[in-house]
């Protein structure tokens, strides 16, 4: 420091008073650029759209965070175009149709993984379900009740087996060998010209499509770098590492039925804390409609044709596999409790529970103990 | 002199600093209900004021948003199923009214309270 410039700012009184203020207020600025700096190191981004017939949310955490929600919504859209049975060229209303439909590898794999899930829950979880669906209007909200006989009519054709091997039996291991190319058109759909659905067949990807677009996000996330990162699919969450302090994130269980006298005094079912993990729950009170004082739920039983009654009214499944989570939250409540909890003794590696019976007790297998936390009583499973 | 000026530079400093805080501080935190139509932001509302305005949703459809008492809920809507009203008030940070037909979200934020949970399943 020289004595010239120290004359730069001390001149006259008037003069020394406004360059001490545009000093100060240039500091001021300085820490605000500063501080704005250290934060675009951990940029957030949350991006809230309407697809899929729901709400969902995206949210991530990291430098490329804004590049990830983006990507992960525009995966979205384009999911749904290809699966959506309200937009008629989409691949499912087309498959519906009885087309020959050249399959997209998405529309490939997500049939692989109904027809996987619907075997191994002996077709608790059934995507052949949709002309029942229909029947009982909840494809279109215009519900009805239908009779004995065109149930019967209509469980000849429910048969997740009728599926069996999608395509061709070559094809069931394009998805694992020839790896994901990321408009999805190319890899499988060499393999899978002309796909036509068994006569009488249609299909509700409903059941399963969300779980697998989250698992496509939690693909976009890594592909992004990003650190943290939860998302929200209609209720399905899928959670993305941890929050940024470190921690896991908190994923709350809708409380079913907060009018039941052993449920009311909580707002939610419980806590999971998760880590990479799906937390995706059914119940038959997320759509429903009531005839003459009966409520009718849109969980049908694919053995019975009528919404399940399995003494369950709501079931949550937490794995890393979003679009298993997803097709075993619905063949679980299917099951009812009991068989449930068979199900999960035999694929306890896979999959963790909570389980609410129609009493209000809750049930949650011992792979969730740590992690699960609620204000009502709860029993533990073990294997 | 040379002590002068760095002394005269940290007060500078100093004052930046204060002058910063000053500002993060008073930035307003007034809980408010963030109405968002389509995913786009649409309005905002400060809670501690009652109110009822009209939100415009998708397709011409609408939906009553009341303010009062600090909470806010939905008392009439265009919408076929109405399950919008029937969600009920919502006063906490993060705690959201859900209109799947006209696609509004009205979600609080800036709330003190929040919520033990960042998402809900179901």
């Amino acid at each position: 420091m020289n004595a010239e410039k120290k004359s730069l700012f001390i001149h006259s009184r008037g003069k020394q008073i406004a360059a001490a203020a545009a000093a100060v207020i240039l500091c001021a600025v300085f820490f605000f650029f500063v501080s704005g700096k250290g934060k675009k190191k951990t940029v957030s981004a949350s991006e809230e759209l309407f697809a899929m017939d729901t709400v969902m949310t995206v949210s991530a955490v990291g430098e490329r965070a804004e590049e990830a929600v983006k990507a992960s919504v525009e995966e979205i859209r384009r999911l749904d175009a290809l699966w959506s049975v309200g937009k008629e060229d989409s691949e499912i209303s087309r498959l519906n149709r009885h087309e020959s439909v050249e399959l997209s590898e998405d529309t490939a794999r997500l049939l692989e993984r109904a027809v996987e899930i619907g075997s191994d829950t002996d077709g608790a979880f059934d995507i052949t379900i949709y002309p029942l669906m229909e029947a009982w209007g909840f494809t279109t909200g215009e519900y009805r009740v239908p009779s004995e006989a065109e149930l019967e009519e209509l469980l000849q054709h429910v048969d997740v087996h009728s599926l069996d091997d999608p395509g061709s039996g070559t094809a069931g291991t394009s998805a694992e060998t020839s790896g994901r190319d990321t408009d999805g058109t190319e890899a499988g759909s060499d393999l899978r010209q002309g796909y036509t659905l068994p006569e009488d067949v249609q299909i509700d990807p409903g059941g399963i499509a969300k779980g697998y677009t989250s698992d496509r996000i939690m693909e976009i996330f890594e592909e992004y770098g990003i650190s943290g990162g939860l998302i929200s699919l209609g209720g399905n969450v899928e959670a993305w590492h941890t929050r940024e302090d470190g921690s896991a994130w908190r994923v709350g269980i809708r409380n079913p039925d907060p009018s039941h006298p052993a449920l009311s005094s909580a707002e939610l079912v419980g806590v999971v804390e998760a880590e990479d993990r799906a937390v995706i729950t059914s119940g038959g009170y997320e759509r429903f409609f009531e005839k003459d004082g009966t409520t009718y739920h849109h969980i049908l039983d694919p053995y019975t044709g009528r919404p399940a009654e399995g003494g369950l009214i709501s079931v949550t499944i937490v794995s890393s596999d979003g679009c298993l989570a997803d097709g075993l939250s619905t063949a679980l409540f299917v099951m009812g409790r009991d068989k449930a909890l068979d199900y999960w003794k035999e694929h306890s590696g896979e999959f963790d529970a909570v389980l609410v019976e129609e009493d209000g007790s809750i049930s949650v297998t011992s792979g969730l103990e740590e992690i699960f936390t609620s204000d009502l009583p709860f029993t533990v499973i073990t294997s | 002199m040379w002590k002068r000026d760095a002394a005269l530079l940290a007060g500078f400093l100093a004052a930046g600093a204060a002058l910063f805080f000053i500002f993060r501080i008073s930035r307003p935190e007034g809980a408010s209900a963030v109405v968002r139509v389509s995913g786009q932001q649409y309005a905002a509302y400060d809670l501690g004021e009652d109110r009822t305005v009209e939100i415009q949703g998708k397709d011409g459809g609408t939906n009553l948003l009341e303010i009062r008492g600090g909470k806010a809920s939905i008392t009439e809507a265009s919408c076929p199923d109405r399950l919008c009203m029937r969600q009920g008030s919502v006063s906490r940070q993060g705690e959201c009214i859900i209109c799947l037909p006209n696609e509004v979200v009205v979600e609080i934020t800036g709330t003190k309270e929040e919520l033990p949970y960042d998402a809900v399943a179901g």
